[in-house]
């Protein structure tokens, strides 16, 4: 109680860390606001990993110490928690963020105090800073073999990709479209159409996907549909009859979580990308299950991004062990090629560019709202910048050797030290 | 000039009484500073004060539209975010600029200048689908511009919006109810990704300075809290002037009878669109001042939630006294920032865990009832209460 | 043993598993195991041939597996791949059978085997491995099944197949869709001219999806170049490039392709070629500092063309102008002339119809989003129009009442049951809220209306806040009643969802009823009365604190269970009453105040509005809205006090 008291002090006046013997690891997660309805989970998950590991006796031979902080979905926000985090109570990593514009707005805060950022999502790519470890999937760990999949296996040569207006559909749609142009997809086979956050009202648009089978084409949906736009658009879908075998959806912001809020008997059938399902058959993922649902509840369920967080915390704890200190840059130079067993059955490695390696996962889903695997990769190296759009082709990632997250590969120097925010 | 400026200042020692302690608390925050003083008060600290300076000053331009002129503006919160984005959009600019040409410096031909263009585009555009700077960035390479662009869009925006509405006599709920349908057909047009201004994304990185890369955030963050003082500083003694005039009279007139006013002669419209006007501006440069701070700016800054809630912050502090205006800005988000940072210890009540995170917007919620329920006059009211005990 | 013997033979012919009937008669053992990693793994690419094996023996066994394979039903053993039937027993373990003869082989452990998941492409694939036998099927829900996969996949081998199901097809309703089937299949592969274009005239009312794609398929058609073509191609028409969507690269990409000129060199390759040519900090006599301006970086490039070390360009050279010496045409896929032209003509009948059949759907989705808007907005017209009650919590009773269904649902599970349960316990729970809400905050701020609006946004948030703590940040499910599933069909453009029509009937309810308890019940005069004028109604016996109460209980309650209609078709999350309040406040706004018809005249206004700008600009919802509130800006200017005012003293302040 004593010591919570401190921390409440420490809000005006900047602690001395020595104070403390903990190692502490900040939590940076929406808790209310709009993104709370995905960003809670993470929160759970983190206090259950670290309950686990100071289970097992803590890190260093000391004991880990959550700070939870709430940055309320508001993106300035972040930032500030952030730099209060790394300087207030002067944790020794950050595991937070889920959108792209909340992560854009912690970079520069993060690379200018040194800290360490863990971030769990799916993402545009086009990015690799020094300071963060991005465990989610790249563009080419999830939307290109997906892409592959409804050409090569589902034969679809008309495609409608709709998302959410905002960076992550924006970018990712930018990348398919050069992708499937290369592919010999033209231009007006491809339909775009953009939403905002929180649409509800799908008829006009599923009307436009379901019209555009009219030249005889099999036509496929690849949706970057955020959160819980997802429920309208999937009980239209639903209602105007759409099964998986006229008009497949694949999704890429779609899992368990958002399925709990649908009722899934008329959406059989339809397709999420990801690089983890709660019906991966291996026995870590069972136990990680188990201790999820007695901590959390029967009817939680746990989903890509918890995944995430779980190979980031375990590689960051094995780093730290084997760096014997929390220090920011001996953290990162352990973190490079340090492995991980994840999931679903396979390893996931820490790249030089701060991208890991991860199978890509299809999964159908069923009618109890979990998805059925239908298709698993060998584990995919994320990559930073995307092969397939011409400026970003000659940018690779590399802090191990080259020291630097943007480097053209033309020019052989590196475009700048610091991110694009 | 001596004479109506000791003048104004006797009758006003509020001014003098708010200048002082603003200038105390300035003094006190440099001097606690990391940049300058002891270190006790961390640069995310001053980062905040900063900002909530910035709030108040917002709250001043709030309080003299609805507080002093009975316009309650659920819509200014609209152009606080354009001052920001005009501000920005030099900051981001400027910032890709200096990174692009001095990465471009070994290249294998010296670029040309549509190659520089280009590879800002690029840079800026890229992450949101883009790769064309679109044309209203065509003045984004010029500070003295953007600044100017600061007071003249959300100005030029007020002055149509305020015209249009109080020409055809839209007044009360349908006002506010119009003003916040402004700010929402803003924020929905700024969240569209071809608005130019990178959409939900928002310009970002604004803390980092072109050109003062070598200056450390703890100095730059104390510089823009000065900034934000004198701002804060400079609106209360306008905020002040306006009220104790002649003109203060009318529009407090406007307030209570609106016929009543126009009946004697004066034109009403006028005044309304000339304060509507000003508080914009004030909103627009404390914007201004507030997103380099902020580092970010996007939509959903200008979402109608905000407004609502500046109008809230000025009824704590008590409408009608500009600082109330400063008082209920400063306290509602000081408040709001120390409950979000998981440093207010949980309360452990037998099995109950009250967590302040999941707690706090309902007791914000149920407080700012109860302010309007039993203190209508907001915190000014009571400390007006105070003193008129003593008086007695 | 055998197919020990087999796996044996297989090292030997490692060929392609059709061709092993050429050692002994291949059997579906023998097949499958050749083929298990494949089978296993189930990709469309290595798939086929084995179906066509499997196919191939005609025999029921093998047609049974590849059903099997279909519905998933197929296991492996790990330790040697083998394929099996298997049955999940009760003490978790599996039962495997024989594929063959479906005779149990042994009983393992889930961790010893796998099971087989082909993806939905290669289940097609099997759909139409099985069709033909399917076709012949004497149990009448195979046939159908058949019939819908055929109308998914059909190629030319099955319209042999389908004309001889048609004759022996007792049922009425599957024959005419196999007839409409038969006739798809007639356009694209019929034997001769006549009969095709007679199934094209045939075809020509019907605007569905499959017939205009049908039809399209016969008229796809490329672009040439005339003077490339033989005399026999059926040409569509002339196309000039830079015109439609045949752009100028399009048309010069075709002279390259066809070795008739050569790419021009981007400036970006050019630039390219002067890197390449760098020399002691020059290009030819330029020194590298001023090629800065692409002016400068022309010249240098033209003096390499000069030397011949890069291709040629000129600052002149344009693909318009070597465009124009061509002759372009656009082509016809499909030889025969009479067919592709009676389909252009059936195309351009049936475009006229879907053009006017999707104006209508338009119509009936603003007419569905209006009842939406009207729906969300109704309570308020009562609070906020008849009261002048500004109660920012408004959207949080239409979530309190998309909860109150969700947690009934927890608890009856009989969806239809539970909506009829939902429905009036929304509206007691929110009356209740409502009148709680009066009794304890907005009775004191009568005479503050601004006020209000403070106080019940603190409401709301904590309303918001609180629904957060209970029920979680997920989205809840609110699952509609099987009957409420699937759409309205009334052609292959036209069709609204069921959930959209209860909604509407729901909205036509609320009006009607509302119009009815504020124009023609004692109620509704107290509490036109008490709005009008307080004291007055007071002195004439009527008790207003009680008639405020109820009314604003009863436009919370509504609120409720436009709640539980939202929720059926959209979401149920804490933030959903965000999404509905400034939209419904327009609404009232627009409408007019103080008048149930002003509401319905808002919602009508703002619905169609939407739906229109959409309708211009389909690849952007968020501008249609934007402009849909510039445009409600706009128009209170000129109507301030909406489409429909009150008049005189009842219009008060």
């Amino acid at each position: 109680m004593m010591k919570k008291l401190l921390l409440a002090t420490a809000m005006c006046a900047a602690a001395t860390t020595s104070a403390f013997a903990e190692i502490k690891v900040g939590i940076l997660h929406s808790l209310s606001g709009t993104m709370a309805i995905s960003e809670t989970t993470l929160k759970d998950t983190m206090l259950m990993l670290i309950e686990q590991q100071n289970e097992k006796g803590g890190l260093l031979g000391e004991e880990i110490v959550p700070v939870v902080v709430d940055p309320a979905s508001d993106w300035p926000l972040f930032a500030e928690k952030a730099r209060e985090l790394l300087t207030v109570h002067e944790v020794d990593v950050i595991f937070g963020n889920w959108t792209s514009v909340s992560r854009k707005s912690v970079l520069p805060v993060i690379e200018e105090l040194n800290g360490l950022l863990f971030y769990p999502v799916q993402y545009e790519g086009e990015e690799s800073s020094k300071n963060v470890f991005y465990t989610g999937a790249a563009p080419n760990q999830q939307a290109i073999p997906a892409t592959d999949y409804f050409l090569e296996e589902l034969g679809v040569e008309k495609f409608a990709l709709l998302g959410t207006d905002y960076v992550y559909p924006r970018t990712t749609n930018k990348i398919l479209a050069q992708y499937l142009a290369d592919k010999g997809i033209s231009e007006s086979d491809i339909f775009v159409n953009y939403t905002p956050f929180g649409h509800s009202d799908w008829s006009k648009i599923v009307a436009d996907v379901v019209a555009l089978g009219a030249d005889g084409k099999k036509v496929g949906v690849i949706s970057t549909i955020n959160g819980d736009a997802n429920i309208g658009f999937y009980k239209e879908l639903a209602a105007a009859g759409v099964s998986a075998a006229d008009i497949p959806v694949v999704a890429f912001s779609v899992g368990e979580e958002e399925l709990t809020g649908l009722d899934t008997t008329n959406l059989v059938g339809h397709l999420a990308a990801w690089n983890y399902f709660q019906s991966a058959d291996s026995e870590a993922n069972a136990s990680f299950i188990e201790t999820w649902k007695e901590r959390m509840g029967e009817d939680r369920v746990t989903n890509d991004p918890m995944e995430a967080h779980y190979i980031g915390f375990n590689m960051w704890v094995n780093a730290v062990e084997q760096a014997g200190t929390t220090d920011v840059d001996a953290v990162r130079e352990a973190m490079y090629g340090q492995q991980f067993e994840n999931l679903t059955g396979g390893t996931a490695e820490m790249l030089v560019n701060h991208h890991l390696t991860k199978p890509v996962l299809i999964g159908e889903i069923q009618e109890d709202g979990q998805f059925d695997i239908i298709s698993q990769t060998e584990e995919v190296p994320g990559d930073a910048w995307t092969d397939f759009l011409p400026e970003s082709a000659v940018l690779k990632s590399d802090w191990k050797e080259l020291g630097c997250g943007m480097y053209n590969t033309e020019t052989s120097s590196c475009v700048q030290i610091k991110s694009n925010y | 000039m001596q004479g109506p400026l000791t003048q104004f200042l006797m009758k006003n020692p509020s001014v003098l009484i708010f200048l002082g302690l603003l200038s105390a608390f300035t003094i006190f925050a440099a001097i606690g500073s990391e940049a300058f003083g002891i270190g006790f008060i961390s640069t995310s600290m001053i980062k905040t004060l900063g900002k909530t300076l910035c709030f108040c000053l917002i709250a001043i331009a709030m309080d003299l539209v609805w507080g002093y002129c009975g316009i309650l503006s659920l819509g200014h919160f609209a152009f606080f975010g354009l001052g920001g984005y005009m501000i920005g959009m030099w900051l981001m600019y400027e910032r890709t600029r200096l990174i692009v040409e001095s990465s471009m410096a070994n290249a294998a031909l010296p670029p040309t200048p549509q190659e520089i263009q280009e590879a800002i585009g690029t840079q800026i555009f890229g992450v949101v689908g883009g790769a064309e700077i679109p044309a209203i960035w065509a003045f984004a390479h010029s500070l003295p511009i953007q600044l100017a662009l600061v007071v003249l869009v959300p100005g030029l925006l007020a002055l149509v919006f305020g015209w249009l509405a109080f020409r055809s006599r839209v007044t009360g709920v349908y006002l506010s109810i119009l003003t916040q349908a402004m700010t929402l057909a803003l924020a929905l047009y700024l969240f569209q990704n071809d608005s130019g201004l990178r959409g939900n994304n928002g310009l970002s990185g604004l803390q980092n300075i072109p050109g003062l890369d070598h200056v450390p955030q703890s100095h730059i963050s104390l510089y823009f809290l000065l900034a934000s003082a004198f701002a804060l500083g400079l609106g209360f003694v306008i905020a002040k002037l306006i009220v104790e005039n002649k003109m203060g009279n009318v529009i407090k007139g406007i307030r209570d009878n609106e016929a009543r006013v126009r009946f004697l002669g004066y034109h009403v419209e006028t005044y309304k669109l000339f304060i509507f006007v000003l508080t914009a501006i004030m909103a627009a440069i404390a914007g201004a001042i507030y997103y380099p701070q902020a580092g970010i700016i996007n939509p959903a800054e200008i979402a109608p939630i905000a407004s609502i809630y500046l109008a809230v912050w000025v009824a704590i502090g008590g409408r009608g006294r500009i600082y109330g205006a400063v008082i209920g800005a400063a306290l509602v988000s000081m408040l709001s920032s120390l409950f979000t940072g998981g440093q207010i210890p949980n309360i452990e009540v037998g099995p109950v865990n009250v967590v302040w995170v999941d707690w706090w917007l309902v007791l914000l919620g149920v407080s700012f009832v109860a302010v309007t329920l039993y203190a209508p006059k907001g915190i000014g009211g009571l400390i007006d209460m105070i003193k008129m005990e003593r008086t007695k | 043993m055998i197919s020990r013997f087999l796996l044996l033979l297989a090292c030997f012919l490692i060929v392609l598993p059709t061709q092993a009937q050429e050692g002994t008669a291949p059997s579906l053992k023998s097949i499958v195991s050749q083929n298990a990693p494949d089978i296993i793994k189930g990709s469309v690419r290595t798939a086929p041939p084995i179906i066509d094996a499997l196919v191939a023996l005609d025999d029921p066994s093998s047609l049974r597996f590849l059903s099997l394979w279909q519905e998933k039903d197929l296991w492996y053993r790990k330790s040697d791949e083998e394929i099996f039937v298997a049955e999940k027993r009760e003490d978790r373990t599996y039962e495997l059978f024989d594929i063959a003869t479906l005779e149990l082989v042994e009983t393992l452990p889930k961790k010893q085997i796998k099971q087989i998941k082909p993806n939905s492409g290669l289940r097609a694939l099997i759909d139409e491995a099985l069709v033909i036998s399917r076709l012949k099927s004497a149990d009448m829900s195979v046939r159908q099944e058949a019939i819908s996969s055929l109308s998914r996949l059909a190629n030319k081998q099955h319209l042999l197949p389908l004309r001889g199901a048609i004759s022996a097809e007792p049922n009425q309703a599957l024959k005419a869709e196999m007839e409409r089937l038969e006739r798809f299949l007639t356009i694209q592969f019929g034997a001769s001219s006549e009969e095709r274009v007679s199934a094209i005239h045939r075809a020509s009312d019907d605007l569905s999806v499959e017939t205009r794609a049908n039809l399209n398929r016969v008229t796809s058609s490329t672009m040439a170049l005339k003077d490339m073509l033989d005399d026999d191609a059926n040409i569509a028409r002339h196309v000039i490039p830079g015109e439609a969507d045949f752009s100028v690269e399009d048309a010069y990409q075709l002279l390259i392709d066809n070795d008739l000129a050569e790419a021009i060199p981007t400036a970006s390759e050019r630039t390219q070629f002067l890197i390449e040519n760098i020399g002691e900090g020059k290009v030819g006599r330029f020194t590298l500092h001023n090629l800065d301006t692409q002016k400068n970086r022309d010249a240098a490039y033209l003096s390499l063309v000069a030397e011949g070390k890069a291709p040629f360009w000129s600052p002149g050279l344009s693909a318009d102008i070597l465009v124009e010496q061509f002759e372009f045409v656009e082509v016809y896929d499909e030889r025969d002339a009479q067919v592709t032209q009676a389909a252009e003509v059936a195309l351009e009948k049936i475009e006229t119809s879907v053009a006017l059949s999707e104006f209508v759907d338009v119509l009936l989705d603003a007419i569905s989003l209006a009842s939406i808007y009207f729906l969300a907005a109704i309570g308020l017209a009562i609070t906020f129009g008849v009261m002048r009650v500004i109660n920012m919590a408004h959207g949080e009773f239409i979530m309190m009442g998309a909860y109150t269904g969700f947690a009934v649902q927890q608890f009856v599970t009989n969806y239809t049951l539970s909506i009829i349960i939902a429905i009036p316990l929304a509206f007691a729970v929110t009356f209740f809220a409502g009148v709680a809400l009066e009794r304890l905050v907005i009775r004191h701020l009568y005479h503050r209306p601004l006020e209000t609006l403070l106080a019940t946004f603190g409401i709301s948030i904590a309303l918001q806040q609180l629904a957060k703590n209970i029920f979680g940040t997920q989205a809840r499910p609110l699952t509609a009643p099987e009957w409420l599933d699937g759409a309205l069909v009334i052609n292959d453009v036209i069709s609204i969802s069921l959930i959209r029509i209860a909604i509407f009937g729901l909205g036509v309810l609320f009006f009607v009823v509302l119009l009815f308890v504020l124009n023609k019940t004692r109620f509704g005069l107290e509490t036109r009365a008490v709005t009008q004028n307080r004291q007055m109604a007071a002195s004439m016996g009527i008790n207003p604190n009680f008639i405020n109460m109820l009314t604003f209980g009863l436009g919370s309650g509504i609120a409720g269970i436009a709640g539980v209609a939202i929720g059926l078709y959209a979401k149920v999350t804490s933030e959903m009453g965000g999404d509905y309040i400034v939209q419904s406040f327009m609404t009232v706004v627009v409408g007019g105040v103080g008048n149930i018809w002003g509401t319905l005249a808002g919602a009508v206004m703002i619905g169609f509005l939407q739906k229109g700008i959409e309708w211009f600009n389909p690849a952007n919802t968020l501008a249609a809205q934007t402009y849909m509130i510039i445009f409600i800006i706009i128009f209170i200017q000129f109507r301030p006090r909406g489409i429909i005012a009150l008049k005189g003293r009842a219009a008060g302040d």
